[in-house]
């Protein structure tokens, strides 16, 4: 176990590298003259010059990427060019969003999930089931985006009983407010899927020896479901949870945008529509680097409660 | 006499998966579904009742009426009608997308499972690479520096997807490079090329296949989704994304209107998901349910 986290942990190492090559190269891959983006027409050949210098770009590539790398390294990752701010600093007001957001959509779609995969295992082939079932696939097949569009349309228009922008203004109550819809819709599409591993696993371990045996011993249905079946059943769900993490963190982004949330989807999604190339570097290496580790923890958990994978 | 085998071989396993499927409600709902994305992709000259471009200041953002069944949007085009020809990209770019992830994986899962060695760890650590980056996230930034197109958008989706195929079809070339047929064909004398394309390939097909329905729905997610942000497709395409995003603005005085393109978006992925899933269950090979 211990060999094989080391092992992941150090094959991270070279894919950052690389991550980070490929940020470095978006001042020469994105359309347009970085200098001519921030200075804009009226700017003299000087003033080009310096800027250029101070972004390094004046020097050969590698030299630059080696900058680069060195800056960040020390916790610079440059100033936005449109708000005249740190990108760490930008990053740092808004990540907290993202993260609470995430999480607690994380948290919903877990708690739901597993309600409807019980409900579905302990109805397990009749209609009821059936309507689960189609239920689970409607809500996985759907969309963070249109789960939040959908919702604004039911929950905020129609019967305004949501806010459909912002964030509130800072008490924990009106954040709560705040927050339902965003992580309702974020959590949509997860609770379906883990409704379906919930009901998979759950039947699997019904079907097995140990549950007969108690069963033969006259213990309630109800003790035997959540009590014995439920405990061995619930791993391979556990073991998707940091997956759901990284997937979430990617659908923030709709869910951000939709209802005008600030958060660490909208800065990037800004950024690249504003061509801040600073913010788009800083806001995608902390998105990958986040998503890496949500990626980790995944990989991680699996070999825990599924000691098979190790071996691949 | 060979050829012939073969063939009642593969129209045996055929109807075996028929069999399964034919009892399977997900199945026929799954496929209904994609045969009537399909036919009004293809058809929507002859299906949709207005010009889905035909512009009408006079008439806009109206509600359902006997006209317009749908209504119609803020510059007064009929919704069906833009919705039927909306399923043609989407179409397109499921389908395009898929096509090159799966040619794009197949090779280089193929290559890193025989070739082993330094290439191996070179495409595995493309994968992970392209892994490292949340799909959405790489796939804007891909896109701003392309450029937004029809084609831009295919190709970013399906090199976004493809290391899912990628890593599939190598761990499953490495466990059916091991069984006892394939040792078998290499004793007769069969070499690589032959032992790829007569005994691996079709055992893998299965979950490529499998996994190539569940991705086309993402595909659709991810157009729309992109389209949405303003980053996908650009008007006046008619595409579910575009519409989203053209109706977004007018979601508290016509909320009806944003609501059409959504249940479509939603509707093709439950099609799509469904009936892979009812493939799954008939085809039953070991899919990682990770991926």
């Amino acid at each position: 176990m211990f060999i094989y986290i080391t092992k992941r942990l150090l094959w991270v190492i070279p894919t950052i590298l690389t991550v980070l090559l490929i940020l470095f190269s978006l001042s020469y891959l994105l359309p347009g003259d970085p200098a001519d983006i921030i200075l804009g027409p009226r700017a003299t050949p000087e003033m080009a010059e310096e800027l250029e210098s101070r972004l390094g770009l004046d020097k050969p590539w590698y030299q630059s990427y080696l900058i680069y790398l060195k800056n960040i390294i020390n916790g610079d990752l440059g100033t936005s060019i449109f708000r005249d701010r740190s990108v760490l600093g930008v990053i740092a007001e808004v990540l907290p969003y993202t993260v609470i957001l995430t999480l607690t959509g994380m948290g919903l779609a877990v708690f739901n999930g597993i309600s409807i995969g019980l409900l579905a295992a302990n109805y397990n082939n009749s209609y009821f089931e059936k309507f689960l079932t189609l239920f689970s696939f409607v809500t996985a097949s759907t969309p963070t985006y249109i789960a939040g569009v959908l919702l604004i349309v039911i929950f905020s228009v129609n019967f305004n009983l949501i806010p459909s922008i912002g964030i509130g203004d800072g008490g924990i109550l009106d954040s709560l407010h705040h927050l339902i819809g965003p992580a309702l819709a974020l959590s949509v599409g997860w609770t379906g899927y883990i409704a379906r591993l919930t009901r998979s696993s759950m039947l699997e371990t019904l079907d097995q020896e140990f549950i007969q045996t108690e069963k033969s011993f006259g213990i309630p249905r109800y003790y035997i479901l959540y009590k014995y079946a439920l405990k061995k059943a619930i791993k391979p769900i556990i073991a998707v949870i940091g997956l759901g993490i990284g997937r979430l963190l990617g659908g923030a982004v709709f869910v951000e945008v939709i209802f005008n949330r600030p958060g660490l989807g909208r800065l990037i999604v800004d950024s690249v529509n504003e061509r801040d190339l600073p913010l788009v570097r800083g806001g995608v290496l902390v998105a990958a680097l986040l998503f890496v580790i949500a990626n980790l923890i995944a990989d991680i958990s699996y070999a825990y409660f599924d000691p098979r994978i190790k071996q691949k | 006499m060979f050829k012939s085998q073969k063939f009642f071989r593969f129209k045996k396993k055929s109807i075996r998966v028929i069999k399964i499927m034919k009892n399977d409600y997900k199945a026929y709902l799954g496929g209904s579904i994609i045969m009537l994305i399909l036919i009004s992709a293809i058809f929507a000259p002859l299906i949709a009742p207005a010009d889905p471009y035909k512009t009408n200041v006079t008439k806009r953002l109206e509600g359902p009426s006997l006209q317009n069944l749908l209504g119609t949007d803020s510059l007064g085009r009929d919704i069906l009608s833009r919705l039927i020809y909306a399923a043609r990209p989407a179409v397109l770019v499921s389908f395009g997308g898929i096509i090159i992830s799966v040619i794009i994986g197949i090779i280089l899962g193929l290559l890193a499972a025989y070739v082993g060695g330094i290439l191996e760890n070179l495409i595995l650590f493309i994968f992970d690479v392209i892994r490292a980056f949340p799909p959405i996230i790489l796939i804007l930034v891909l896109l701003s520096i392309i450029g937004p197109s029809l084609l831009s958008v295919i190709v970013i989706l399906g090199v976004t997807i493809m290391p899912r195929y990628g890593r599939v079809v190598r761990a499953e070339t490495l466990s059916e490079k091991e069984e006892d047929f394939v040792e078998a064909a290499r004793s007769l004398g069969a070499d690589n090329s032959r032992i790829i394309f007569k005994h691996i390939l079709p055992n893998i097909f299965a979950s490529v296949l499998v996994l190539s329905g569940m991705d086309m729905a993402s595909m659709i997610m991810w157009e729309a989704g992109l389209s949405f942000l303003g980053l996908g497709l650009q008007p006046p395409l008619s595409s579910w994304g575009v519409m989203l995003q053209e109706s977004y603005q007018y979601i508290q005085t016509a909320p009806l209107m944003i609501v059409w393109p959504s249940l479509a978006i939603m509707l093709t992925m439950l099609g799509f998901s469904t009936f892979a899933e009812s493939l799954r269950v008939a085809l039953n090979p070991k899919l990682n349910q990770e991926v």
